[in-house]
């Protein structure tokens, strides 16, 4: 139906634009190619008969693009190469993930082939990992919520940079219960720093007018004057840690030792 | 609190028709007239943040929780793959460093006269001396000032202020022409007259050091400090200054 009202509109359009009867039927041909034939379904891009996932048609890589593999002379090793590369993309596309993503009626599906007795290799992968994970835990104390993670490189993380006090971060586990109760104090504290920032600037520009508005008469005129001289370049902004004396000069050096030497080969 | 205040003081500013300082003697009303009292430039004289501020437990417990939800459902690839990023072209050099601390050994002495104290907060430049409308002539802790004399404007009369205090002003940010604040400062026993104080902004640049002459002591501090300087003027400075905490 959506595909009736620009034929309409089309129609009109060459109705009135046809100069003589020979461009008419001309346009009039092209007018059937203009209109649509096959219903555009939920994307744009068409019938999605391909799963994700599954090894697109044009997977196996061309002998064009393997001389960064280092392969020495001929087609052997290009061959080796080729395989090693195809291996490792298929390593990555079905890499595995430690929880499996499953919808509702994926779920039930899984649990009735389980009645069946079919247990697919991923389920598999899941059961064994659970064992495993029961085993160390009956074995180790059971933790908590298994330890802190550590974010970022080791060394210049949050914790150990004194950013954060540890004990004063609150326990939880992986939980979805937990995780909502950890959105509303996140998204709390977050907007009470923001209201404060809002209403401390607010003041500021008040203040600021005042001011303005205090000064004598001549002098309200030079200040009202916006200065555009940029801000300076050297104006370094806040870092996560305070800069180390001497690091530059290493650099420096570090540097010219290197040009000095690709100048001697 | 904090959000109704701003209205009640717009509110009387309209009902006084005047302009309304924030003058030491709670609450009279100052009238402001241009040719009776004199004007002072102050400066405040700020060194930004070196380091960022402490991060709440909340909002880090809530980003880790969300990296090890998403943990869980990423997919695992194998480690040649990976490690393709740590490998380093020819003339690439890597210097590995020991970051420096966050709490300096200023920190540690609570070394006011140093720059390197509070890394993670702003610190503002105070001054002891003798300064123009102090009550009898004794040194009190103030910003750099100096009285306006028929200059072009008031920024040029507080870079002067500055100048003389620091030497020179390559190391300076002056931030707009425009005063930040005012404050009406009233006298009722010595022999000065009521002026205004207005206040600008300037940044430190590009040094770790500075002279300071023109006084007999001087203190970077932070805003938390600063207050227990002037305690009358809580309020104002409090409002003048924004501290996130």
């Amino acid at each position: 139906m959506a595909s009736n009202a620009p034929n309409i509109v089309f129609r009109h359009l060459f109705k009135t634009l046809t100069v003589s009867p020979a461009l008419a039927s001309g346009l009039t041909g092209q007018h059937h190619q203009l209109q649509q034939h096959a219903h555009v379904s939920g994307t744009a891009k068409g019938k999605a008969k391909l799963k994700s996932g599954q090894p697109l048609k044009r997977s196996s890589i061309s002998k064009i693009g393997t001389p960064s593999s280092g392969g020495g002379g001929g087609g052997r090793g290009r061959r080796e190469a080729i395989e090693r590369i195809t291996q490792i993309s298929d390593s990555c596309l079905n890499a595995p993930t430690p929880l499996r993503h499953l919808s509702p009626k994926e779920r039930l599906r899984e649990a009735k082939r389980e009645e069946l007795g079919l247990i697919s290799k991923e389920r598999q992968r899941e059961l064994d990992m659970a064992k495993a994970k029961a085993k160390a835990k009956s074995r180790g104390t059971g933790g908590d919520d298994g330890g802190r993670v550590l974010m970022g490189p080791p060394g210049l993380d949050y914790i150990s940079l004194g950013l954060v006090d540890e004990e004063a971060i609150p326990k939880y586990e992986l939980t979805v219960e937990d995780g909502r109760q950890l959105a509303k104090e996140y998204s709390r504290v977050l907007m009470r720093q923001h209201r404060a920032r809002q209403t401390a600037e607010s003041t500021l520009l008040k203040l600021k007018k005042e001011a303005i508005a205090a000064l004598p008469e001549k002098l309200q005129a030079a200040a009202l004057v916006p200065d555009m001289t940029p801000f300076p370049a050297n104006r370094y902004m806040a870092t996560l840690t305070p800069p180390i004396e001497g690091y530059l000069e290493k650099v420096r050096d570090a540097a010219k030792k290197y040009s000095v030497k690709e100048k001697l080969r | 609190m904090l959000p109704r205040s701003p209205a009640t003081a717009s509110h009387l500013l309209r009902s006084l028709q005047r302009a309304r300082g924030f003058s030491s003697s709670a609450a009279a009303p100052a009238s402001a007239k241009a040719d009776e009292g004199k004007i002072v430039a102050s400066v405040l004289f700020e060194r930004l943040p070196v380091v960022i501020p402490k991060i709440h437990p909340v909002v880090y417990a809530f980003q880790e929780f969300s990296f090890r939800w998403g943990e869980q459902y990423r997919r695992q690839y194998p480690d040649d793959v990976l490690g393709k990023a740590d490998a380093r072209g020819k003339g690439d050099y890597q210097i590995d460093y020991v970051p420096a601390p966050r709490i300096t050994e200023a920190d540690k002495t609570n070394d006011r006269k140093s720059l390197q104290r509070a890394l993670d907060n702003k610190l503002y430049l105070l001054l002891y001396g003798n300064t123009y409308g102090a009550p009898d002539g004794k040194p009190v802790w103030h910003f750099p000032e100096k009285v306006y004399e028929n200059e072009e404007t008031m920024r040029l009369c507080a870079e002067s202020a500055l100048k003389s205090v620091i030497g020179g002003l390559n190391n300076t940010y002056f931030v707009g022409n425009a005063p930040m604040a005012h404050m009406v400062i009233e006298q009722t026993d010595s022999s000065v007259s009521s002026f205004k104080r207005f206040f600008f902004k300037s940044q430190v640049i590009g040094a770790t050091k500075y002279d300071v002459g023109k006084c007999k002591d001087y203190a970077w501090v932070t805003k938390d400090e600063l207050l227990e300087y002037f305690p009358e003027q809580k309020d104002f400075f409090n409002k003048m200054i924004i501290h996130i905490r």
